[in-house]
């Protein structure tokens, strides 16, 4: 298990190292790049079969003892995100190799080695068992996602950019101020520690502390009202970047809010929760409708999706954090697929915009394939693993008696079938428009990018076929949560 | 520019520098035990380096170098005591006995930091060699006691 920790987080890092070392050789850097994200992928794979046999694992690193120095927790949790994770990156990074010669691809000399930091930043946000450690997860996470939004240096990219700096400097901050104030009231920044010691404090107080990382995830995950910066942010950057964003970024957010929130008990903010939730869900739902450009729709959808999350987290039952985890899973590759998919419509067309496209029924049906099934997923029908995450969430709201929330998610649930059939409309079927295809790739680049997203779409359909035993997985990481008792004997004997 | 327009700025950081870079070095020794480390210490080494860039004066040039070489020394140090069986990051701690410094403990902590202060000056010269400071040093070359044309 430590070995297999050691390859998820430094194994990228190195990776990123070697790439930078060998800037001038374009493929020496990119094998390396590549080895350090797919061994870090291969590994977190071996992470969840250990775990789902063995049984979830701490390890202590530099052998300090939890009270001062830092944990690496591989529970049920983490097992199960990680692998999902780490694989659409690597999906991602194999599209960029096809994408980087044509006139949307990122530069290769810069986001290989970026995205391997990245890659180690989402293992160790996932795996760490402290505050403190999480926050410098998020800075490694946020630095490189910075540098990877405004690097080609266009108008939009920089003014947007600087929005995407800002608030997430201001969460950045603010999580700071949090780590103090939860050290104040508590002498520990250990999430094992705070778990035991937070529900001991005097009410406001506790409440105070679920407020305050409430705003900091929050801002992160992009919840209503404070995902103003994602809608404009996206959609500018290469689509490798924004597939990798809007696959992971926001969920490491949630993820981070669904373990500190179930973990130190703040059932109460549950009906704050759920109201954030509902409004989420529909303004991101109702956004997307307004749009005319795949990449903002699919921007919108987010935000939407990061609601329904929301809620699994907000009803704090068991079947509720299921519900999330299920959906967490099942919303990383859809979201990164329908981007790559976004992505070939570019290149293909010259433009993600929707009055100017149409007609790829008839001169490229693969990529309307490719399109339909991650986007009926991520719409909810049956038999995709949309459908098994909503029916999750939505049954526990029920079991919850929470009718008002439910209905919400219904109804963004219909909206976001009606705009993913707007997309259809307009780029799928109607005329070719006429100025024609613009691309300016190879064959061989068309290739590696329809079978990155080819097998993508592989993966997600994989987690449709398997939602069976992904959602007994999800429980049973949802009961380690909701009884704490396991996470802390775990981390603290 | 800057330089054009002050030439006791450029004396001034040119005095300062061996200065600075002593604070540099006791900071990255010190950080063991007491406030500082490599992080420290590698921000004083890049506000030398950032000062004597606006003000026209050397410094190296090897941003991507120091960065690759910093997370490497970094990683090894890091992985290596997983090689031999003990948990990720675990120090080993040697104590010498020197003439006139008495006993020196010291560790894999050191490297560690020393790899950490390098990732930071590799960073720091990227960023200014990104945003073209390099510009306000040399936009106007004039060497003290010439008078200005």
């Amino acid at each position: 298990m430590n070995t297999l920790i050691t390859m998820t987080i430094i194994g990228p890092l190195l990776a990123a190292a070697a790439g930078m070392a060998f800037r001038r050789s374009a493929r020496l850097r990119d094998i390396s790049t590549l080895t350090g994200v797919a061994s870090a992928a291969i590994a977190s794979f071996g992470m969840l079969w250990q775990v789902s046999s063995n049984g979830a694992t701490a390890v202590r690193v530099g052998a300090w003892n939890p009270e001062l120095g830092i944990v690496l927790v591989v529970d049920l949790f983490a097992a199960l995100v990680l692998p999902v994770a780490l694989s659409v990156i690597l999906v991602v990074e194999i599209f960029a190799f096809g994408q980087r010669r044509t006139a949307w691809g990122a530069n290769p000399e810069l986001t290989g080695p970026l995205l391997s930091v990245l890659t180690a930043g989402v293992s160790l946000a996932i795996l760490t068992g402290d505050l403190f450690t999480l926050f410098v997860a998020f800075e490694l996470i946020l630095v490189s996602s910075y540098v990877l939004l405004t690097h080609q240096g266009q108008r939009e990219q920089i003014r947007s950019g600087m929005t995407y700096v800002v608030m997430n400097l201001l969460a950045s901050t603010l999580f700071l101020f949090g780590l103090a104030i939860v050290y104040a009231a508590t002498g520990t920044v250990n999430i094992a520690l705070l778990a035991e010691r937070i529900p001991d404090l005097s009410e406001g107080v506790r409440i105070g502390i679920g407020m305050w990382f409430l705003v900091v995830f929050g801002t992160k995950a992009a919840l209503f009202p404070l995902f103003s910066w994602l809608p404009d942010s996206y959609p500018t950057a290469p689509t490798t970047i924004t597939a990798v964003f809007a696959g992971l970024l926001t969920k490491i957010g949630i993820y981070a809010m669904i373990r500190f929130h179930t973990l130190t008990g703040m059932d109460d903010l549950g009906p704050v929760l759920l109201i954030v939730a509902g409004i989420t869900m529909l303004v991101g739902a109702l956004g997307a409708l307004a749009q005319n450009d795949i990449k903002r729709i699919l921007s919108f959808h987010v935000i939407s999706q990061i609601g329904y999350m929301l809620m699994g987290l907000g009803l704090f039952s068991v079947a509720g954090t299921t519900g999330a985890i299920l959906f967490l899973v099942h919303h990383m590759p859809v979201k990164t697929v329908l981007f790559l998919v976004g992505g070939l419509i570019e290149n293909h067309q010259g433009t993600s915009a929707l009055d100017r496209s149409g007609g790829l029924v008839r001169s490229r049906p693969l990529i309307a394939f490719l399109f339909a099934i991650p986007a009926l997923s991520l719409a909810g029908l049956p038999p995709f693993s949309g459908f098994v995450a909503k029916l999750a969430v939505i049954d526990a709201g029920v079991e919850g008696l929470s009718t008002s929330i439910v209905v919400c998610a219904l109804v963004a649930g219909i909206l976001t079938l009606l705009s993913m059939t707007k997309i259809w409309l307009g780029a799928f079927w109607g005329p070719s428009p006429e100025t024609g295809s613009s691309t300016t790739s190879t064959a061989l680049n068309r290739k590696i990018m329809t079978g990155a997203t080819m097998l993508a779409v592989g993966g997600t359909l994989t987690i449709s076929l398997f939602a069976g035993s992904i959602f007994d997985l999800s429980q049973e990481a949802a009961i380690q949560l909701i009884n704490e008792d396991s996470y802390i004997t775990l981390v603290l004997s | 520019m800057i330089t054009g327009h002050s030439p006791i700025a450029r004396l001034g950081v040119q005095v300062a520098t061996p200065l600075a870079i002593v604070v540099g070095v006791y900071l990255l020794f010190a950080g063991h035990n007491n406030p500082g480390g490599g992080f420290a210490a590698g921000l004083v080494f890049g506000a030398v380096i950032s000062l004597r860039t606006v003000t026209g004066l050397q410094r190296p040039s090897y941003a991507n170098e120091l960065l690759a070489a910093g997370v490497l020394v970094v990683a090894a140090v890091a992985l290596a005591p997983v090689l031999i069986g003990n948990s990720l990051l675990d120090q080993g701690i040697i104590s010498v006995d020197l003439p006139f410094l008495g006993t020196v403990k010291s560790g894999s902590a050191l490297p560690f930091d020393i790899g950490v202060t390098a990732i930071v000056i590799g960073l720091m010269l990227a960023v200014l060699d990104g945003l073209g400071a390099a510009d306000l040093g040399d936009s106007t070359e004039v060497k003290l006691g010439e008078k200005r044309p």
